[in-house]
């Protein structure tokens, strides 16, 4: 069925399918519109057909159909907002940190509700493909709607007609008409001066004016809308690959970290938290622990060589130091880390104790010992210490054989093969403990037996123990997609503003045989069109009352 | 202008396809690779160092059965674990079985005096920092990680296994 619809205006000019006034002089087409005999015409997108308004439409044209309807855009946002909410009935997914067991913790912890919570998907309802269908959506809707409207309002507005057709002016929700005296190309040239003077932008055709003022303001919307692609695109450019990153580490003092799924270690020099005194605090709190501070002092490095070799030591570069406390991260290069949690226990990492020879009085050392990976032989004096065995926390299992309970130096034990003068050429077995407490536990000189009453490892003065007193937790972030939200936020801004603050003014008028025939135009303000056109009336002689012009209609 | 307006609607719905395909793709993708490894999941690579200065990397062995048993001198039952599985090891080397054994970030004097008790042929590897050991989400030791010949995880055993439950899982894993 091929319908050739006749869309030529009486004017002559030849209108596309969809138009509601004609292109040139501005008459109504539709007839429902030209029944209306005077009531105020539609005239958004000044009355032109939307791009997509076709007579015979394809797939493609469907889906662009689809995407181009306004009502379907705000379903769709309605939709999405209605899902949103969805997400905000328990806990999302990623708002947890540590081991997290989404399977089971939904369960315990709401019971039915929660596991049908799980089940169904809403514990990521933002990273769900549905709820990002929908985004794709409105971006999709976002774009085909604005260019199936901007492009056709561009072209109406940049060649516009300035005599228009007398139905058009009169069916103008702000109108006036009158019988004018004297040569209506003077009258008209008068009143544009005034106009003019109130900023409009007047186009004169003999006795014929169109005067138009910020038309910048119609595309305040459309560059709104590019804001907010750029917007969605850089929210769903989030989930490519280094793009965003958000993680959790945990730095004892003095540790170097590496963060994973990046080249760079952080290193905690210090972890110092500091509370307030009593003085300091109101009656209320006092006896309370309150944080003033919570400052670790980091030093983040690149690894320039070696960085997946694990057979060597990876070469770290520094490339920032920074004092990180509560809202004041080390940034580097996208890279953030904030301070996000602590824990006080601490750990010992070294010891540098000295080795007393107990028959001769003479002491040697101190040397060097670490928790962890020592050095297997020590030389002091005429003595060698070899390091036999170490652990971690020190226990007897069920054979009475010594074993550790775990890989935290909680309570460490060496067990050295001691040689040196006065003791058996093949060495001797010493056991040590570097802490008090279990050197007593165990007991450490009736392990030793005979060889307790000739040597003695000890540590003197605090100064050669070297511990770990805290541990620093940090939250790794990094967002490569803001900078793109923020540059849309300053589109979409802009736009309102240029959509909002300022309206679109037109007038028109035309003299037949001294018959003054005028009508405006605005977006929004009506009240302020009025008044302009009263204004420059009033300046060339004509008083009236600017409500007087209201033609009636909505939005006066 | 009819011909450009067409083309104009083909290049922005083939950019909404490619853009919407990638961004839904993604999140599709995203719940299988993200979160704990389960069965049927890629178990994360890694390279390490063994006992004899070199390094062994899980992508050495593809097409391979391979069993990654996570241990330490810490844990009692990955203790008696390790002569049991150099017992399967010697079993069922012949039909191409692999076991890796990742040492849970001890020192290497802990890890030396404690792989001497025993005369174990397969790799011992040792991890660092704990860096492997988080990639694979342990949360309790042993582990073990059945990988079959496709290179994905048939079966992830948390905690202790007997000889036999070792076995039947090998002689699984070997028939896939």
């Amino acid at each position: 069925m091929l319908v050739v619809e006749n869309t030529k205006c009486e004017c002559g000019h030849q209108n596309s399918v969809g138009t509601v006034l004609c292109e040139s002089c501005g008459k109504p087409l539709l007839p429902s519109e030209a029944e209306g005999a005077d009531t105020p015409l539609e005239m958004r997108y000044d009355g032109v057909a939307r791009r997509s308004q076709k007579s015979n439409p394809n797939v493609i044209d469907r889906v662009w159909n689809f995407f181009s309807s306004v009502k379907i855009a705000i379903y769709l946002i309605v939709i999405t907002f209605l899902t949103s909410m969805l997400g905000t009935i328990y806990p999302q997914e990623n708002t947890f940190v540590n081991n997290f067991e989404p399977a089971v913790y939904y369960e315990e912890t709401y019971g039915l509700p929660g596991k049908i919570y799980y089940m169904l998907g809403l514990s990521h309802t933002y990273e769900s493909w549905w709820f990002i269908g929908l985004l794709v959506m409105i971006g999709t809707s976002l774009v085909i709607c604005s260019l199936d409207r901007v492009l056709p309002l561009y072209r109406a507005l940049s060649k516009q007609q300035i005599r228009k057709h007398p139905q058009f002016i009169h069916r103008q929700k702000t109108v006036y008409k009158q019988t004018v005296e004297g040569d209506p190309e003077q009258w008209a040239e008068q009143f544009g001066a005034q106009l003019k003077r109130k900023g409009y932008r007047i186009h004169r055709d003999g006795s014929s004016l169109l005067a138009e003022k910020n038309r910048f303001s119609r595309w305040g919307p459309y560059i709104n809308h590019i804001g907010l692609i750029l917007f969605l695109l850089a929210i769903l450019a989030r989930s490519l690959p280094g793009f965003q990153m958000d993680s959790y580490i945990t730095i004892p003092d003095g540790d170097t970290v590496q963060i994973s799924g990046t080249n760079y270690y952080v290193k905690n020099e210090k972890f110092i938290v500091e509370f307030y005194k009593d003085d300091e605090l109101p009656e209320t709190l006092k006896g309370t622990a309150r944080a003033k501070l919570f400052k670790t002092q980091a030093v983040l490095y690149e690894c320039t060589s070696n960085c997946n070799d694990p057979l060597k030591q990876p070469e770290l570069t520094e490339v920032k130091q920074h004092d990180i406390i509560v809202n004041d991260p080390l940034k580097y290069k996208g890279l953030k880390l904030y301070q996000f949690d602590f824990d006080m226990t601490p750990r010992l990492n070294a010891v540098h104790p000295m080795l007393i020879d107990k028959q001769t009085g003479k002491s040697y050392g101190p040397f060097d010992l670490p928790m962890k990976d020592s050095a297997p032989k020590h030389e002091l004096g005429p003595f060698t210490l070899e390091l036999y065995a170490n652990f971690m926390e020190f226990a007897l299992d069920s054979n009475g054989k010594p074993t550790t309970l775990s890989r935290d130096p909680v309570a460490p034990a060496f067990i050295f093969t001691v040689k040196g003068p006065g003791l058996a050429a093949e060495g001797e077995p010493y056991m040590y403990f570097p802490m008090q407490k279990d050197k007593v536990k165990f007991a450490q000189d009736v392990i030793n037996g005979a060889l307790a009453e000739k040597i003695e490892i000890k540590v003197e003065g605090m100064e050669n123990v070297e511990f770990s007193e805290a541990s620093t937790y940090l939250n790794v972030r990094m967002d490569r997609a803001l900078p793109y939200v923020w540059i849309g936020a300053v589109f979409s801004m802009v736009g309102l503003l240029m959509g909002s603050y300022w309206q679109h003014r037109r007038i028109w008028l035309r003299i037949d045989d001294g018959d003054l025939s005028l009508g405006a135009h605005t977006n929004k303000n009506w009240y302020g069109m009025r008044s302009d056109v009263a204004g420059a009336l009033k300046k060339i002689g004509i008083t009236v009352d600017p409500k007087a012009l209201d033609n009636g209609g909505n939005n006066a | 202008m009819g011909k450009s307006r067409k083309t104009v609607q083909i290049v922005i719905l083939a950019a909404v396809l490619i853009i919407g395909g990638y961004a839904i793709g993604s999140t599709l993708f995203a719940s299988d690779s993200g979160g704990a490894l389960k069965a049927g999941s890629e178990p994360p690579p890694f390279t390490l160092a063994d006992l004899n200065g070199g390094t062994k990397a899980l992508s050495d062995y593809q097409g391979k059965a391979v069993v990654v048993n996570f241990w330490g001198t810490f844990c009692p039952p990955c203790v008696k674990e390790m002569p049991e599985f150099e017992r399967q090891y010697a079993k069922w080397k012949d039909q191409g079985l692999v076991i890796l054994a990742i040492n849970l970030s001890e020192d290497t004097l802990t890890v030396n005096n404690f792989v001497r008790q025993f005369d174990l042929n397969y790799p011992i590897l040792r991890d660092v920092n704990r860096k492997t050991e988080r990639s694979y989400g342990l949360r309790s030791y042993p582990t073990t990680f059945f990988i079959g010949p496709d290179g994905k995880i048939m079966e992830i055993t948390v905690g202790g296994m007997t000889e036999q439950e070792i076995d039947d899982r090998i002689e699984r894993l070997l028939q896939l």
